[in-house]
């Protein structure tokens, strides 16, 4: 080319730098758009590279040449030292506004080229993006897997067996499990043979040292004892309370049973659930093991959610069905249990008393500001 | 498509997160997969949990190894009306020993009604270098030798805030600890201890730190010693006035006056115990700037009080006792337009009678002149349904509501019915309220009206109210984003709670006292649900010498992935799953 046809041509004399990005294809940028990124700026500086198109400077594999064009956008803004503050930040609002996917690879990008002051506007326009949103939100934006487990997502539990606590939760959970199984087994016999309650009972008797052979009867939690439940209701007001009470006097009797070991044999081969704490004071008193957790508990969480649930039905249902008159006994209970406290005037209750009788105390005052 | 995680290096990633400190948006981050729990876990630098017993420290140290700062909340906020029997638990020394030997470059520890030894504290002076930030709120359990230790060791201490913490006061000079070159003070709250420190070795601590900006005395310091102290801190942010009493001397308070006008960044003002009416204008220098006054212990009565708000224009939180009357609250109604936080505190709140005029009409007025209002704590012996409605059409943005009639069953005084309507309105017209107390005499309408409409409602507190079960269906079944639900001397039972029990691990904590869950109910959730904590609090004994459908004293149940604790005193058990509670 002639002198006036590269006048012509470049009217004024820039300085360009070749880039090549990782597609292969390469560009040239005026150089001070280009010096505006350290890590070019770096090469340009120490290997002599980017200087020909046969020298190009090879940019990181992040920067494809859609991204590269919006950062030498970047650059050739910033670049010019004269811009106000405000003048730059309005750049810079306008120029995050993309798709969450190409600001992803703009951050990337600027990242591998150390172009800092870019990678904080783009980093907090994802930030701003992520804050608000619930995970499952999250991961839809950015296309992420959902692979935490249930688990991992409450706390991995089961992978910690250095806290002590973990450690005995799951023994009990390992017991609780162990104890439904023997009882899975055991239930089909339950529901045909009734009379082997009655040998049951006359056996608890037996160890109990014979007082009342009706104990172990009522204090059934199941459908059995619900209906017996009310029975006794016909025939006198106060069975709930008897009916509890022989509970206790039961639980109470515990330590003794277990200590022999003739009860151990006989709640193995007991055809029904005799009083369910007593069941598990059997397991905690007679079982040293430690279970496998693993298989087992995956092996029974639908069979104990049952079970379960249908404790919990019953419980339910017991309570609907005797509701009035247990609301009226609770509200026996609890009004006598503050007429006692009041009428004992005792300094521990001098609280309470204030609150039944005078009121004002009874409120939310907060002691402390 | 192309994965962005692929394309996302993890120090990419790790800078994102680094702009995200919300603990939400950290905690939704973690759960989002894999990678990003890893990532987020390796650079999470500030851990906040809200209920000590839900983790251990040992499980939050295995997860995240490069913690800074610790935030622990530890009693149940019921704790501060003495519901919860002394020596139920929340001791920090735990998290404090795990912590000294896995978070040698802990800066900050912030703890809320826990239990704090000496022994902590000497722990904590002695374990980590670069300690900076200590906040113990409403905490007990330590002594000024624990405060002497902290002072002594500490050498990069910035903040010493003691907010409201029982302190036993051993004497005032563990203040002389802080070393002659220790010059890193910017935040020192010691307006709950209540013996004399030295106030020479307070002015020359003061004179040394020029970064203090925050600076609440306690009671004793003498008014005339303040301007010394102002003057010594003309940078301060915030004070906290001590005692504002002292014999009329004019040039007491021309000093006070000259030290305030100095003082041009103050933009809060607090403590101000036994004021003397006269001095009150001393800081009329600082009043243009308030942003935040905290009057709640001065026995300041409603003209003084009036005359001070009046020139508090940027007022934007007030914290006053009663004595601002309806009068007060309609003058800084017209003034204080940028009002975001009130509360008003009773002066004497067992007294039979009345002893200020301050009815329903402050707040309505303070609702109507205040647009940005967002935060009310107001005690009142007397309330309205139409006035809550009013209060509630007008302020629709509000987020924080708290009303606590001081007589339990209190009706609408004009029409006699109880306050469903009222407290139905609130939640009804202010969609983002987050945080609900009722009082008053309520029935199971205006439970109704809170599942109905509470969708963002995070906390409620509940005292003497409902008639059944139905009432508390509806809160557990109806508010979507419940956290915490503490309930006293209400008639639920074992129904509501059984029905609804799955919500209970989606809440931090539910606290009930004095209503009628029965034992049994508490060891069937235990059971059905081992994530939860169910912890039965009887001072009367083992609740298995009552009758299983008796109820139980007081309930707390939380989730929690540590178990059940180890530390519970013999009047707590915890139901344990195996269908008998566990003893200690």
């Amino acid at each position: 080319m002639t002198e006036s046809a590269m006048a012509v041509v470049k009217p004024e004399m820039k300085s360009y730098i070749w880039l090549q990005t990782a597609d292969g294809s390469i560009q040239q940028v005026e150089e001070e758009v280009a010096m505006f990124c350290p890590m070019i700026c770096r090469e340009i500086l120490q290997t002599g590279m980017g200087s020909s198109k046969n020298y190009a400077i090879s940019l990181p594999q992040r920067v494809n040449p859609a991204i590269l064009g919006l950062i030498l956008d970047y650059c050739r803004f910033h670049q010019v030292p004269g811009r106000s503050n405000k003048e730059r930040k309005t750049f810079d609002e306008k120029f995050i506004r993309m798709d969450t996917k190409k600001l992803c690879e703009l951050t990337s990008a600027a990242d591998s080229l150390q172009l800092k002051p870019l990678v904080d506007l783009t980093s907090r326009a994802l930030a701003r993006i992520i804050e608000g949103k619930t995970p499952e939100e999250i991961r839809e934006t950015f296309h992420l897997p959902d692979d935490l487990t249930e688990e991992e997502k409450l706390e991995p539990l089961r992978n910690i067996t250095d806290d002590p606590r973990i450690r005995l939760l799951n023994r009990l959970y390992a017991r609780k499990r162990k104890e439904l199984r023997e009882r899975e087994k055991l239930k089909n016999v339950e529901i045909e043979e009734r009379v082997d309650d009655r040998s049951v009972d006359d056996l608890l008797s037996f160890i109990n040292g014979g007082d009342g052979d009706s104990k172990a009867v009522k204090a059934n939690k199941n459908k059995k004892k619900n209906r017996r439940r009310k029975d006794q209701q016909k025939d006198s007001s106060s069975t709930n309370e008897n009916g509890n009470h022989d509970k206790i006097e039961e639980l109470d009797a515990l330590p003794s049973c277990c200590q022999n070991n003739e009860f151990d044999k006989i709640s193995g081969a007991s055809p029904s659930r005799t009083v369910k704490s007593q069941d598990s004071a059997v397991s905690i008193y007679s079982s040293k093991n430690e279970f496998d957790d693993a298989d087992m508990y995956d092996d029974l969480d639908p069979a104990m959610k049952e079970e379960l649930d249908r404790e919990v039905e019953d419980f339910a249902r017991r309570l609907n069905s005797d509701w009035p008159e247990r609301v009226q006994e609770i509200l026996s209970l609890g009004q006598e249990r503050k007429l006692v406290t009041v009428l004992n005037g005792n300094g521990s209750s001098t609280r309470f008393t204030k609150q039944v009788l005078i009121g004002g105390s009874s409120l939310p005052i907060r002691v402390r500001r | 498509m192309l994965r962005m995680a692929s394309t996302f290096q993890e120090d990419v990633l790790e800078h994102v997160f680094s702009f995200i400190q919300c603990h939400k948006d950290r905690n939704s981050i973690s759960m989002v997969c894999k990678s990003w729990y890893e990532i987020e876990r390796w650079c999470r630098k500030r851990i906040f949990v809200g209920n000590c017993y839900a983790v251990s420290p040992q499980i939050v140290i295995r997860r995240f190894p490069e913690v800074r700062s610790v935030e622990l909340k530890g009693k149940p906020h019921f704790a501060d009306f003495s519901l919860v029997p002394d020596g139920w638990g929340g001791y920090v020394h735990p998290w404090i020993v795990a912590m000294a030997s896995a978070y040698p470059l802990l800066e900050e520890i912030k703890l809320k009604r826990m239990v704090v030894t000496d022994e902590s504290l000497e722990l904590i002076s002695k374990s980590f270098k670069n300690f900076k930030v200590l906040v113990l709120m409403t905490c007990e359990g330590f002594s000024t030798d624990g405060l002497a230790a902290i002072a002594a060791n500490c050498r990069n201490l910035r903040v010493l805030d003691l907010r409201e913490s029982d302190v036993e006061d051993l004497s005032g000079h563990w203040l002389s600890h802080f070393p002659d070159k220790y010059t890193s003070l910017v935040s020192l709250n010691i307006a709950c201890l209540v013996s004399e420190v030295s106030i020479s070795a307070l002015e020359r601590l003061v004179d040394r730190c020029p970064n203090l900006r925050t600076l609440w005395l306690n009671r004793p310091v003498p008014l005339d010693r303040h301007p010394n102290l102002l003057r010594r801190a003309p940078q301060l942010v915030e004070f906290g006035a001590g005692c504002y009493t002292a014999d009329l001397r004019s040039d007491v308070f021309s000093n006070l006056t000259t030290a305030f006008t100095s003082c041009t960044e103050l933009k809060s003002l607090s403590g101000f115990w036994d004021v003397v009416p006269a001095y009150l204008p001393s800081v009329y220098p600082t009043c243009s700037r308030l942003t935040s006054l905290n009057l709640s212990y001065a026995t300041i009565q409603s003209d003084d009080l009036t005359k001070l708000i009046s020139q508090c224009h940027n007022l934007q939180k007030l914290w006053v006792l009663d004595y601002i009357e309806d009068s007060g609250l309609e003058a800084l109604a017209d003034t204080c337009k940028d009002l975001r936080e009130l509360r008003v505190f009773p002066s004497e709140p067992y007294g039979p009678e009345p002893n200020v005029s301050l009815t329903e009409q402050g707040l309505v007025s303070v609702s109507e002149g205040c647009p940005k209002l967002q935060s009310v704590l107001y005690f009142c012996r007397q309330m309205t349904n139409a006035a809550l409605v009013t209060i509630a059409r007008n302020r629709p943005n509000m987020t924080r509501f708290r009303l606590c009639i001081m007589e339990p069953r209190t009706p609408d005084y004009l029409t006699n019915q109880p306050l469903d309507v009222g407290f139905g309105a609130i939640v009804e017209h202010c969609k983002d309220l987050q945080r609900f107390s009722l009082s008053g005499l309520l029935t199971d309408r205006c439970f109704e009206y809170i599942g109905n409409y509470g969708k963002k409602l995070e906390m409620l507190s509940v005292a003497f109210a409902g008639d059944t079960d139905l009432a508390l269906h509806h809160v557990l079944s109806g508010c979507d984003s419940l956290r915490k639900l503490e309930i006293r001397d209400c008639p639920f039972g074992d129904k509501a709670l059984l029905a609804n029990a799955a919500k209970l691990e989606t809440m931090r904590s539910l606290w009930m006292s004095s209503c009628l869950v029965s034992f049994g109910a508490c060891k069937l959730l235990a059971q059905k649900f081992p994530k939860l904590n169910v912890e039965v609090i009887d001072e009367r004994g083992h609740p298995n010498i009552r009758p299983e459908s008796c109820p139980v004293e007081k309930l707390y149940i939380y989730r929690s992935v540590a178990g059940c604790r180890l530390d519970m005193p013999g009047f707590v058990w915890t139901m344990d799953g195996d269908a008998s509670p566990r003893l200690t």
